[in-house]
């Protein structure tokens, strides 16, 4: 793992790492970096097709549920209207739709990242605490293809970090 | 400006003259052939063209509060459309000469006929809505003139001074806009069904000529964008800023119209639901399908993906269907009022707002020309810029 000064070493960094070949990086930095995620060559997630699907059920379930209370199973006149007076359901599907959106994107977001993760090995480095400071970090995990202990370490080494740590697990 | 941009928006310019006048001159062979409907088209054409000018005054002033990258790039666009104010002005006259053939409560007879039209004669009569629009055009009309005079002013110095007056009325301003326009619309398109009245539709009326404004903000920025200036400095963030605001209307709008429509339709009382009733009656349904579609559902489900907003093409072909399908909505605001049992169409509907429209595009391309099209010195302009990229 090596450390760096700034968010554009950071970026460059990473840049070269993923452009040398390493695919299981990943980047620590302090504040959200511009680039730094198309550095890593992270595609696109799956939030927004769970979202989606969330909204979609939350809509129709909610629509149903409404359609199936008043026009089926308790069929009740109220002021004359019709027994399926979709005006009156669109408030609750609306609401639902919002509801089952938004908690799809919470914990579709979780299930991607893997979260809640309560043990992670960078936090074994002492200098990591400094990722939620003012440092920057760029990891190169040891299941890649192609890590090697020396020579990652060496190639880490020349891309002006301020130190290269190795993280124990 | 370039030469280039220079002779096409001559040519556009006149143009626009000559429909617009080809377009008056329809409209005043229609208002001898049959006056009524001439005053209804006319009603139509005019408030949708001025919808779109007072439409752009509430943008401008939003910006001049909020700051924001595609307000630089769209600004002097804005300017140029709330410009064409003095002569909509102008072209307001006409209808103080059709008040009888547009409202009922300027009919003694209906007056007569009905309680709530006496009430109401005491605020609702010709020469107090006379006196009102007039009020209403003076105020529109000079803070209009003080909003472009201070952003001109803004592009020869580097002084805050402008900026900040900009600001401080555009604060005032947006409150002043939202209540003239409440008003002056609640005599102009409300007063129209006798017994009619809705606390939501001024609401709807704001934010629909806002959304036009948006709507015609893309358009034209997406046309100038081939040429310099503007060319230089748009970037996809504006194009993607805009599409973000006019998905933002589009849901607005929609919002506030279901929500009219579900106070009412739960009331269910015989003064309210009618004006339901006349917009739905026979083939005006199909406008309700039209209008469901092409001011809601396509617009807004395209514009919930981003590749979309990013797009100037793609985003220009959004912005056209929501600004023609606006026009639709003012449409189906003001003509089933007249004709409550089905689509009475006439080539008036089509004369009148051409003619207004050439006559505004003409006023609108006047206006572009002259100024500078990108603001300068914007305090904001710089960071803008700087992190527009």
């Amino acid at each position: 793992m090596a450390e760096f000064e700034n968010h554009e070493v950071l970026v460059d960094a990473t840049q070269r790492t993923y452009a040398e070949g390493y695919r299981k990086l990943d980047a620590y930095s302090p504040f959200p970096v511009h680039g730094l995620s198309e550095a890593l060559g992270r595609r696109k997630t799956r939030v927004p097709l769970i979202v989606l699907l969330g909204g979609m059920t939350g809509g129709l379930g909610g629509y149903f549920m409404q359609w199936y209370a008043m026009r089926v199973d308790y069929p009740f006149n109220i002021g004359g209207r019709p027994l399926h007076s979709w005006p009156a359901f669109i408030p609750i599907t609306f609401e639902l739709t919002i509801l089952c959106a938004a908690l799809s994107a919470i914990i579709g977001m979780l299930a991607l990242n893997r979260l809640p993760e309560p043990y992670h090995p960078v936090f074994n480095v002492p200098e990591f605490r400094r990722a939620s400071l003012d440092r920057f970090f760029l990891c190169v995990e040891a299941t890649d293809p192609k890590f090697d202990l020396v020579r990652t370490r060496t190639f880490l080494e020349g891309l002006r970090p301020e130190s290269v740590k190795e993280v124990t697990s | 400006m370039n030469d280039d941009l220079q002779s096409r928006l001559n040519r556009f310019r006149f143009l626009a003259l000559v429909s617009g006048v080809i377009g008056i001159v329809l409209c005043v062979v229609g208002a001898f052939i049959n006056t009524q409907r001439f005053f209804i088209s006319y009603l139509f054409g005019y408030l949708f063209w001025l919808g779109l000018a007072l439409g752009c005054f509430a943008v401008s002033m939003i910006h001049h509060l909020t700051g924001g990258r595609w307000g630089q790039v769209t600004r002097r666009f804005q300017e140029a459309g709330f410009m064409t104010l003095p002569v909509m002005a102008l072209l307001f006259v006409p209808i103080f000469f059709g008040l009888k053939h547009l409202y009922p409560w300027a009919q003694p007879v209906k007056v007569a006929a009905d309680t709530i039209l006496q009430h109401k004669h005491a605020y609702i009569n010709p020469s107090l809505f006379i006196m009102r629009a007039i009020f209403f055009f003076i105020i529109w009309i000079v803070m209009a003139f003080l909003l472009r005079k201070w952003s001109l002013q803004q592009d020869k110095t580097t002084d805050v001074t402008p900026t900040r007056r900009l600001r401080t009325l555009s604060g005032v301003g947006i409150v002043i806009y939202a209540l003239t326009v409440t008003f002056a619309y609640i005599d102009w398109v409300m007063s129209i069904e006798a017994d009619w009245y809705s606390t939501m539709f001024p609401v709807i009326i704001c934010i629909g000529q806002i959304l036009t404004a948006y709507a015609f903000s893309i358009m034209v920025l997406t046309y100038f964008s081939k040429y310099q200036p503007i060319s230089e400095t748009v970037t996809t963030t504006q194009f993607h800023h805009l599409g973000n605001l006019l998905l933002t209307f589009v849901m607005f709008w929609t919002y506030i119209s279901f929500g009219q429509l579900l106070i009412i339709w739960s009331g269910n009382l015989p003064h309210e639901i009618s004006w339901y009733l006349h917009r739905i009656a026979g083939n005006w349904k199909v406008i309700v399908w039209f209008l469901f579609l092409f001011h809601f559902f396509l617009p807004f489900f395209s514009l919930l993906f981003r590749p979309t907003k990013q797009h100037p093409r793609t985003l220009v072909k959004l912005a056209a269907i929501v600004f023609v399908a606006h026009m639709v909505d003012v449409y189906w605001m003001i003509a089933p009022s007249f004709y409550p049992t089905g689509i009475h169409l006439s080539w008036m509907d089509f004369a009148a707002p051409i003619g207004v429209g050439g006559i505004w595009i003409a006023i609108f391309i006047y206006n572009l020309k002259g100024p500078l099209l990108i603001p300068q010195n914007d305090p904001r302009v710089e960071y803008s810029l700087a992190h527009g990229k």
